[in-house]
């Protein structure tokens, strides 16, 4: 069992400004902090407007009291349904530092989902936004008792933030979980702050930056290393509304630091060789990178335009960042030092983690994720002596695609299995004729289900219908090649289908 | 900017190959009548390059679209024709 130092990111940051990275147990406290002596900066840029921290701290305030006009008691858990803008940030600040619960609900989720998750959830208010609107009708239909607040409202007078402790709990996030089935982690305040002032450590300018907001508030990585720690070292932060406007966006706001996805970085760099220029800007100096592992390439390639690239690796149940790589140039594979307030052990080869940062559990789930206290991530690691570690592979069987998202091959199989004429399928990633990783999925036709079928093509009819199931998948989840196999697939003495493994 | 098909064709053509060396000789071979994310296998980043390069190039701006509503090479080369013209 190890528990790294604080110290260790010391000397990546000048004296005074690592003094000034301190631990909150909650977030009124940080934000009690941030809206007096950030007051006159801007917090937020959005749509043309910018919002001061006193600004914002003002909306909060009139926010909450249209919040407590629709709830009563305490720890209620409120839904969140928003793509990102600056009421969005409003809403959720107003909701933690009321001691409530935010549950944040991904915007692309449909009508039917929305519901399910006001059920699953408990959710008792839901604040969304109007451009979703269209997407309550089944909560308005089939969940009367749950409150709808349009995301634009105000109010005349102010409630004051609400004192709790560590242990409260902050926001609920989706996650593929260690398994890939979507699952709701519970984050406790001080969890949350944990996340937050991790994404202060390994690198030199930390206070009052330029953040661009691409990454949805929806996944921990934009919510936490995006916003939270904006909003906790007074930086502006600015909403790229739509992410193709977002190398117009870098050249109006111009950010001098970035948190995106590897594939984003390669994007960018590919663009920027394209048209002999910079597309990220010459003042951005920073780029936090993870969510999906971090080419080497990416590292060497920013540091030719005068960018530090720093991988990091987190979990949405460990509050986003639990390491990160202030020294990429020179360990260019690895995802970096364990930050402080953690335990971490390595158990045949599996990273375990315990500390302050790590989730209170799944909300309706019944497993207990943790063993002894531990939580296991399923991720294989190595730890050279100077600390640093390397991720060396996944115990269990999730395909991690180059824009961060997790697929469990064996949740879009089942629904693909509940056709008919399907005896067994295998989804998997596949290399395509131009060397692109994609999704597949092969099936294996089951004979008396075929018989059934009215069509004369039959083929054709099977196509039709896979491709039908395949178009209800939310976008990263659809596969890009459907084939029907003439033959079973190869199986193991137990009969279980024995998975490709193409791009491993 | 004054451009024929072909011409628009060729140069998105470019974009389709800078936005993966590893595309080259599935584009060099392709006809408008292939379709984006099965024939290609574009992902969403894959597509979002594509969108930001062609606005680049063509001096234009996708306004209410997204690379979705693009099933084929063909209907991009349309729009683009049409946002020329």
């Amino acid at each position: 069992m190890h528990s790294p130092s604080k110290e260790i990111f010391a000397k990546y940051t000048d004296p005074e400004t690592f003094a000034r990275i301190q631990d909150f147990e909650t977030v009124t406290q940080m934000w009690e902090r941030s809206r007096k002596e950030f007051a006159s900066d801007v917090a937020i840029e959005d749509n043309g407007e910018k919002y001061t921290y006193a600004k914002l701290d003002q909306d909060m305030a009139a926010f909450r009291t249209v919040l407590r006009e629709h709830t009563e008691g305490e720890q209620v858990r409120v839904g969140i349904y928003s793509p990102n803008c600056y009421d969005f940030v409003k809403a959720y600040m107003a909701v933690v530092t009321l001691g409530y619960t935010a549950v944040i609900l991904p915007a692309q989720l449909p009508a039917p989902a929305v519901f399910g998750c006001c059920m699953k959830f408990g959710i008792r208010t839901l604040v969304y936004s109007p451009a979703l609107a269209d997407n309550l009708s089944v909560v308005a239909a089939q969940a009367p008792h749950v409150a709808r607040i349009d995301i634009t409202s105000g109010s005349d007078t102010a409630t004051e933030a609400v004192a709790c402790t560590g242990k409260t709990p902050c926001v609920i996030m989706f996650t593929g979980g260690t398994t890939g089935q979507s699952k709701g982690a519970l984050l406790s305040n001080e969890a949350v702050m944990q996340g937050t002032v991790n994404g202060c450590y390994g690198y030199r300018e930390v206070f009052r930056q330029r953040y661009l907001l691409v990454l949805p508030m929806s996944h921990v990585f934009g919510l936490i290393r995006n916003l939270m720690t904006s909003l906790y070292t007074g930086s502006s932060l600015y909403i790229c509304r739509n992410n193709k406007d977002m190398f117009r966006d870098i050249a109006v706001f111009k950010p001098n630091i970035l948190v995106v996805v590897p594939a984003l970085v390669e994007m960018a760099l590919a663009l920027s060789g394209k048209f002999g220029r910079n597309m990220l800007g010459e003042d951005l100096k920073t780029i936090i990178c993870g969510a999906a592992p971090v080419s080497p390439y990416l590292v060497t390639e920013c540091a030719r335009y005068g960018i530090t690239l720093l991988p990091g690796y987190g979990l949405t149940e460990s509050a986003n960042l639990v390491s990160g790589n202030p020294e990429s140039l020179t360990h260019t594979d690895s995802v970096g030092m364990l930050f402080p307030n953690q335990e971490y052990r390595i158990e045949n080869g599996e990273l375990w983690l315990k500390g302050r940062n790590m989730m209170t559990g799944y909300i309706g789930e019944d497993e207990d994720p943790y063993t002894d206290g531990w939580f296991r991530t399923g991720d294989l690691v190595r730890i050279d002596e100077d600390g640093y570690m390397y991720i060396t592979g996944r115990i269990k069987e999730l395909i991690i695609l180059s824009n961060g998202e997790n697929i469990s091959p064996a949740v879009l199989e089942a629904r693909f299995d509940e056709l008919p004429f399907v005896a067994a399928s295998q989804v998997f990633e596949d290399i395509a004729e131009g060397g692109q990783h994609i999704l597949a999925l092969e099936i294996v036709p089951r004979e008396a289900g075929v018989a059934a079928i009215q069509a004369e093509d039959k083929h054709a009819y099977m196509m039709a219908e896979l491709n039908r199931v395949n178009s209800e998948q939310q976008g990263h989840e659809r596969v890009s090649r459907i084939e029907i196999r003439t033959s079973d697939f190869e199986r193991t003495p137990s009969m279980k289908i024995v998975r490709y493994k193409k791009c491993n | 900017m004054q451009l024929t098909r072909s011409e628009i064709v060729e140069e998105l053509k470019k974009i389709l190959i800078t936005s993966d060396e590893k595309n080259r000789a599935l584009v060099e071979r392709c006809t408008e009548d292939w379709e984006l994310t099965t024939d290609f296998g574009f992902t969403s980043i894959g597509i979002l390059y594509i969108v930001i390069a062609v606005e680049e190039t063509f001096g234009i701006r996708f306004e209410n679209v997204s690379m979705s509503d693009f099933r084929t090479l063909g209907n991009v080369v349309d729009y683009i024709e049409e946002k020329l013209q």
